[in-house]
């Protein structure tokens, strides 16, 4: 086997913007209208990348024409679908205020966010409730965003993943791995911007040791989160755990395109809202309980149907145009495939497995807690209207920012790209280790049996032991054959980190609050009321911290 | 394992290679059918699908375990 | 693919231990015994690590009273393991254990610790210890030995998958080379099974991870399968087994870890030791093996099996007994990771092995088709069941073959050309779903349809499902070569398998050990000693109630 040297490259930029889904390409174009010279870089190909890749079919959105003047109600709703208490609500009314605009730019721009000529809201909705979800055919918008960002003069670098920011003189660029040549690229810039999206894979996806079988992009990695952690920025509500349901096994959201009534094996509808198909509401009883199919199952009253039998001509060709936006081709496929017909056949749904809702601690302003570094997008659980929202705020504030300070200094970075290629190296030239598939298990075993839906003290001790003994091995063993594999290892090395800070915040939040359940304390604690739990990098492991919700 | 190309219908214009995020298709040469290196890593997105100039030369193949489990419309 | 033929008087399907006492006592009494074996006999089947308990009785040792020392033995975990096979037949077994330890001790298997007969673990403090202590690590290589001495043609490397029979009586068997590409047809007079049990029905302790059980990847149930498709009666296929180990590493051998079960806080989970004891180990799991996922899932948890306080004495003894339970790998993790059991305790955790179904038989070892035998983990489980019942089962096999014939009628052809016609199929078959998509997918069924809870509306979905991925398999599964085709015929058998633990759920309305029906809470007691029996009569699964063997 020859000796893999990584070969060393230099690019620079105003703003460097990492990750290329709907929030990072809006904070690139907007950053590149405000003046700045911008460096896009994605882990593949921005034309499909990341969770929207192939489409999306509900936006958040507040539309005074259609809502009416007070803007109030919508932002209520917002909040609480968001898990309103674990963040300020004045994060969304600053995203329902911007959200028109975006909604007006990107109709302009070719994605089609009007149904049949009109603001169609439906979905994701309670009878009774403010409509919060605009529907829209975003098949294209990842190849309209993009030509838009090429447009205004970004300069796209596809195939890289950033893997650690450069923090010599405050924020200054990031040092990234080319996928697919044997390269490591040293980004200097002004201001950074993080955009790569969530964190899947630290928990076993539905069918058992199936990395890619995944709700959302599997190569979403917490890659910012992580990086943002190394550098000493803070990460937040990290332990706050996040589940999505859909269909069983073929694990794909969406489930509000589905227009169809929930139902029990007797066809007994299993929540209050809907009795037969209705498109405007969908069946809202999971999205206020997400852990239904679970439940259901565990008590043997399952299984749980999606059931579209008896539903109008007219929704269904709705909904199979939407499946379609949503980005559920391979649904759709399946369906021909199988003769499987939605007007005969309903379809067993599950909940997905968890992850973290939290994320890194940027405010309103897209900025975290270091100046220079900006985060936008599943940075921060949000869904694609506050991608993009928070994108263009957070690229026009990394523009500015960047005017206002001189160009990092040549030797920025230089250490930090010499400790990375040096991990690489070894990676690359070790022979016999661990596969990034095999840590990526030993983590997903670890997460799920130890910081799982049951947590408590005992369990969190035992799993974080478990995790700093795997961490270890992966940073001295793993083997990466090619550039691909590499990619994989430091995703999983990030996945680590990630996890870490995870088991740090719940053994700190020693109470249960909603969906976050510790059974050694089954009862809120009044003193973490109004309260967030902030975490960041202490010599020896996460430090964490409560701050007021306001801070 | 998916996806699944058909030597026939392709045109060797290297659209798939490109987009594909998880770079299913990674070490395909310029101008040579695409090599399915990492079939375990399609996540059945089916951007290589849509971005392909010939209709049929590439198509996903959803594997067992993740069949939709449907329930059977009652025989008449 | 090419078909060679094999004649013999007995033949033994799978070369474990129960394949080669068979073998060993056929070929003593003059047949010609062939075994074939899907591996290599050598090191193949669960004990092919080693073991380093045999469950017998000694008279000088226990007592001559054996009915007592049955009772005992059936309050620990061989309870599960004999449950629903009849008091005559447990005494068949217990009374010859003693002969076959001598006869394994002449044979160069070391039975005796340092000069003397030695039980240890498996027990209560203060009753029987059932389970002698023996060195078996070499226990297979001198099995084959001892085989090919007396004459027994062992073919390695074949597959057998399904049994020549008109229903009533058995002809042969077919297999596939798992390295050639070839078919091999066994004309026999009597065959026995004794392909082991079935570990990949259910998912393992590391999702995904086939490799990761504490038996062997290759067995997977063909024997059932094989034996039910001919038409011979199968009992409790929806009876669930666990077993518990070290957490993760699945690995057999609990009993010969010496310590106390503790929780985080360092309380013992059970009641019967508190400190490590090298006689009786700590017997609680086998009260309830259930008892790790219990204390996890209510996030009491983990359990460590806590071997602090314990001698060197008593550390060098626990070391000396792993390797020849075949564990010697986990020993070699433990040194190179730092585990240092006196001060580290491990975790451990339950795992789930799936069907304890097994095939019928009476107490000669004959099923319910003439000619057909089964033994060792077709029945029960264990070394100790395996070889006496290979050992009875070898010995009336060849009385039977010594009044049979092997007839030569157009029925076997048809056979042949249809099982080859299966694999070329197999072989031939193009961009499909290769063995491991396919065992995922039936692994992902049978623990959310037919696995912890069980409910009619689970029980009737899942085994719709089940049905469509069989269809699917059959239709599309590929094999690149006859390694992945072995695979292929496997995940098929256990296909078969899973039906019947569906079916038979659905007929047992009751809940009854891990056999837990949501919808029949009760335990009914007109169920007690009572078997479930499953056949095949017209192509169709046919359940009934039987009062348990006296």
């Amino acid at each position: 086997m020859t000796h893999i040297i990584m070969a060393g490259e230099q690019m620079e930029a105003d703003v460097l913007v990492i990750g290329g889904g709907p929030a990072g390409l809006m904070a690139a174009i907007h950053a590149a209208e405000s003046g700045a010279k911008v460096t896009l870089i994605d882990k593949a190909n921005t034309v499909r990348s990341g969770s929207g890749a192939t489409g999306n079919d509900h936006f958040r959105a507040y539309i005074p024409a259609f809502h009416g003047p007070d803007m109030e109600p919508v932002v209520k709703e917002v909040a609480k679908s968001q898990a309103g208490w674990t963040r300020p609500q004045s994060f969304v009314r600053t995203w329902m205020k911007t959200s028109f605009d975006i909604v007006k730019m990107w109709d302009d721009w070719g994605i089609p966010m009007k149904h049949e000529g009109r603001w169609e809201f439906s979905g994701h909705t309670f009878p009774g409730k403010p409509f919060t979800t605009l529907k829209y055919s975003g098949q294209s918008q990842k190849p309209i965003l993009t030509k838009e960002a090429k447009k205004r003069g970004v300069k796209i670098v596809n195939r890289v993943t950033a893997f650690d920011l450069i923090t010599d003189h405050g924020i200054s660029g990031a040092i990234g791995v080319h996928g697919r040549e044997d390269k490591i690229i040293t980004f200097s810039a002004k201001a950074v911007v993080l955009c790569t999206g969530g964190c899947v894979r630290l928990y076993p996806g539905p069918t058992p040791g199936w990395m890619f079988n995944r709700a959302d992009s599997p190569h979403t990695t917490g890659d910012g989160r992580a990086m943002a952690y190394r550098a000493g920025a803070d990460l937040l509500n990290m332990e706050i755990p996040m589940r999505w349901a859909g269909p069983k096994y073929f694990a794909k959201c969406g489930k509000a395109t589905w227009v169809g009534v929930l139902r029990d094996p007797r066809d007994k509808p299993v929540g209050p809202f809907v009795t037969k198909p209705d498109r405007i509401y969908g069946d809202p009883i999971s999205d206020s309980y997400k852990g239904l199919f679970e439940d259901y199952m565990k008590t043997g009253k399952g299984p749980v149907y999606m059931d579209c039998r008896g539903i109008s001509n007219e929704d269904y060709d709705y909904m199979m145009h939407y499946m379609k936006h949503e980005g559920l081709h391979g649904i759709l496929h399946h369906f021909d495939e199988e003769g499987i017909d939605l007007r005969e056949n309903p379809i067993e749904f599950m909940t997905y497995e968890m992850t973290t809702r939290g994320g890194i601690h940027y405010n309103e302003k897209g900025e975290t807690s270091m100046p220079g570094l900006y985060a936008a997008g599943d940075e921060y659980f949000g869904g694609i209207s506050a991608a993009a929202t928070f994108g263009w705020i957070a690229g026009g504030k990394a523009a500015g920012f960047a005017f206002g300070r001189d160009a990092p200094s040549k030797n920025a970075g230089k250490e930090s790209s010499e400790a990375l290629k040096n991990l690489v190296r070894e990676m690359r030239n070790r022979k016999d280790g661990p596969s990034w598939q095999e840590i990526n298990v030993a983590l997903n075993q670890v997460m799920s049996d130890y910081i799982g839906p049951t947590r408590s003290d005992t369990l969190v001790e035992a799993g974080t032991a478990h995790l700093l003994r795997i961490k270890e091995k992966a940073r001295k063993d793993l083997v990466a054959k090619n550039q691909h594999e590499l990619i994989h290892c430091l995703e999983v090395l990030n996945l680590l980190d990630v996890a870490e800070v995870i088991f740090a915040a719940i053994k700190e939040r020693k109470e249960t609050r909603e969906k976050y359940i510790r059974v050694d304390h089954p009862y809120k604690n009044p003193a973490f009321d109004e309260k967030v739990l902030v975490c960041r990098k202490g010599p020896e492991g996460p430090l964490t911290e409560w701050k007021a919700i306001n801070d | 394992m998916p996806p699944i190309i058909d030597e026939d219908k392709c045109t060797l214009c290297g659209n798939c290679v490109d987009i594909c995020t998880e770079d299913v298709f990674f070490g395909s040469k310029k101008k040579q059918l695409p090599r399915v290196t990492y079939p375990h890593e399609c996540v059945y997105c089916n951007a290589c699908v849509e971005e392909c100039p010939a209709e049929g030369a590439v198509r996903l193949r959803l594997p067992l375990p993740m069949m939709l489990m449907y329930k059977p419309a009652p025989t008449a | 693919m090419e078909i060679e033929h094999i004649k013999a008087d007995v033949l033994c399907v799978g070369g474990g231990i129960g394949g080669l006492m068979a073998a060993i006592r056929a070929s003593e009494l003059g047949a010609k015994a062939v075994v074939a074996e899907k591996g290599n006999a050598l090191h193949s089947g669960k004990g092919g690590g080693g073991c380093d308990h045999y469950l017998s009785y000694i008279p000088e040792i226990h007592g001559p009273d054996m009915d007592a020392f049955i009772e005992e033995m059936l309050q620990t975990q061989q309870r599960h393991n004999f449950e629903g096979l009849g008091m005559n037949r447990i005494r068949v077994h217990i009374a010859k254990t003693f002969d076959i330890v001598k006869m394994w001790e002449s044979w160069g298997i070391p039975m005796k610790y340092r000069g003397e007969y030695h039980y240890a673990g498996h027990a209560f403090p203060g009753g029987f210890r059932c389970l002698m202590k023996y060195e078996g690590r070499n226990q297979k290589p001198i099995l084959t030995k001892k085989a090919l001495e007396k004459g027994v043609e062992i073919v390695n490397r074949v597959m057998v998958f399904d049994l020549v029979s008109d229903g009533n009586k058995v002809y042969g068997a077919i297999g596939l080379n798992t390295r050639d590409e070839k078919i091999v047809v066994f004309e026999a007079k009597s065959v026995i099974l004794g392909t082991g049990g079935i570990s990949r029905l259910y998912p393992s302790p590391t999702p995904g991870w086939f490799n990761n059980i504490a038996t062997r990847l290759s067995l997977t149930g063909d024997g059932r399968a094989m034996a039910y498709r001919a038409g011979a009666e199968l009992q409790n296929m929806e009876m669930r087994i666990q077993h518990a180990g070290p957490k993760y590493y699945a690995r057999f051998g609990q009993a010969t870890w010496i310590g106390v079960f503790r929780d985080p806080q360092d309380r013992p989970i059970g009641p019967f030791v508190t400190k490590p004891e090298r006689l009786y180990g700590d017997i609680t799991p086998e009260v309830n093996k259930n008892i790790f996922l219990e204390y996890a899932q209510a996030g009491k948890g983990p359990v460590y099996m806590d071997g602090r306080g314990m001698s060197q004495e008593d550390l060098d003894y626990m070391m000396y007994w792993l390797p020849h339970e075949g564990n010697t790998p986990l020993i070699e993790h433990m040194k190179a990771d730092g585990i240092d059991y006196l001060k580290h305790p491990v975790e451990f955790m339950t795992y789930d092995q799936g069907s304890g179904g097994r095939i019928v038989t009476n107490e000669e070892g004959e099923t319910s088709i003439n000619g057909l035998y089964a033994v060792g983990d077709e029945l029960a489980n264990g070394v100790s069941n395996a070889s006496v019942f290979g050992w009875i089962s070898g010995e009336n096999a060849t009385l039977y073959a010594k009044g049979a014939n092997i007839p030569d009628g157009k029925e076997i052809q048809d056979l042949i050309d249809e099982k080859k016609g299966l694999l070329e199929k197999i072989r031939g078959q193009k961009n499909g779903p290769d063995w491991k998509e396919v065992n995922v997918a039936l692994q992902q069924i049978m623990s959310d349809y037919s696995g912890a809870l069980r409910t009619e509306a689970l029980l009737d979905t899942g085994l719709f499902h089940l049905k469509r991925l069989k269809q699917k398999a059959l239709e599309s599964i590929i094999a690149g070569n006859q390694h992945e085709l072995g695979r292929s015929i496997e995940v098929l058998n256990m296909i078969d398998i899973g039906e019947l633990v569906f079916i038979c759920s659905k007929e047992r309305k009751e809940t009854r050990g891990l056999h837990i029906r949501r919808d029949y809470p009760l335990t009914n007691p007109r169920l007690n000693n009572k078997v479930h029996i499953i056949k095949e009569v017209d192509h169709r699964p046919v359940t009934e109630w039987r009062p348990t063997q006296k």
